[in-house]
């Protein structure tokens, strides 16, 4: 029985889906990351999903797990250092207020 | 429904209900503890599936990750606490859309792909991290380490961006470059 594959592959779509209105509904730039956090929690999901039910034996998915939390850390570092200068030059995170990154 | 299936429901809609709770609340330190907690449910759930080291290393990067997203939260926001219920939506219909259409394909993807039997026996904690040290420090040690430098490079990167530029001091003319600057050679005294 899959059931509980099927299970965990839906809740990991429910946070995909969350993390996708988040990331291109919120104006400001942390809660921007934070979408993006969740859209990474839900591949993370997936792959431990995968590894546990369908092959156990292949320890190179943990391996994969561990890259991506790789780059939810690098994700953070960059963004917030962008976040700094921005705050710094401006005054403010509102990605409302950068039109001028516009190409 | 077996036991497990049970802890993966609780845990995965706990998780799912703090997702949504970080773009409901108007304060944005309860939007971090949200995006913690929700974390955490997803490394309660990697513990269900008997990944152990992986469910305790999420929930410990994940509680040092967050409480610094709190921490720049308040730095950053001029109404952190949300009593003034700011509203920092833009393009609301389409991200609804676009979250509603993802679900849905993920959804449909796992509810008819046709996934096989499942695998009813995996290897114990204490031998998978055996494997997975054994995996990290040889077929996978190029991938280990271009991780590690990863990570080097966006510290490296990360401080260039943030350190505060050197402060300048206002360039003041030159006036021996003028054009029209008379000299004064000391004979009218």
């Amino acid at each position: 029985m899959t059931l509980e594959l099927v299970v965990t592959l839906i809740i990991a779509a429910a946070m995909f889906g969350t993390g996708i209105y988040g990331a291109l509904s919120q104006t400001n730039l942390v809660m921007i990351m934070m979408g993006i956090e969740l859209i990474l929690a839900a591949a993370l999901l997936n792959l431990v999903a995968f590894w546990r039910y369908l092959h156990p034996d292949a320890i190179e998915a943990q391996m994969f797990v561990l890259i991506v939390m790789t780059v939810m850390a690098v994700e953070m570092a960059v963004g917030f250092a962008v976040a700094i200068t921005r705050f710094r030059s401006r005054g403010s995170v509102e990605m409302e207020e950068a039109q001028e990154l516009k190409g | 429904m077996s036991v497990q299936v049970i802890f993966l429901l609780a845990f995965g809609l706990a998780a799912v209900w703090f997702g949504i709770v970080v773009f409901r609340t108007h304060s944005m330190v309860r939007s971090a503890l949200a995006l913690l907690f929700s974390q955490t449910a997803v490394g309660a759930m990697f513990l269900v599936m008997q990944a152990e080291f992986l469910g305790v290393l999420q929930i410990m990067m994940m509680a040092t990750e967050m409480s610094i997203m709190a921490i720049f939260m308040v730095m950053f926001m001029m109404d952190p606490g949300g009593l003034g219920e700011m509203d920092m939506k833009h393009q609301r219909k389409l991200s609804l859309w676009a979250g509603i259409i993802a679900f849905g394909g993920a959804s449909g993807l796992a509810l008819f792909g046709d996934w096989g039997p499942i695998a009813t026996q995996i290897p114990d904690a204490g031998e998978q991290v055996r494997l997975l040290g054994i995996e990290l420090l040889g077929r996978s040690m190029l991938i280990f380490e271009s991780a590690g430098l990863t990570i080097l490079t966006a510290m490296i990167a990360a401080t260039s961006i943030a350190v505060q530029p050197p402060h300048r001091p206002k360039e003041t003319p030159d006036k021996s470059k003028e054009p029209y600057q008379v000299h004064n050679h000391g004979g009218a005294a």
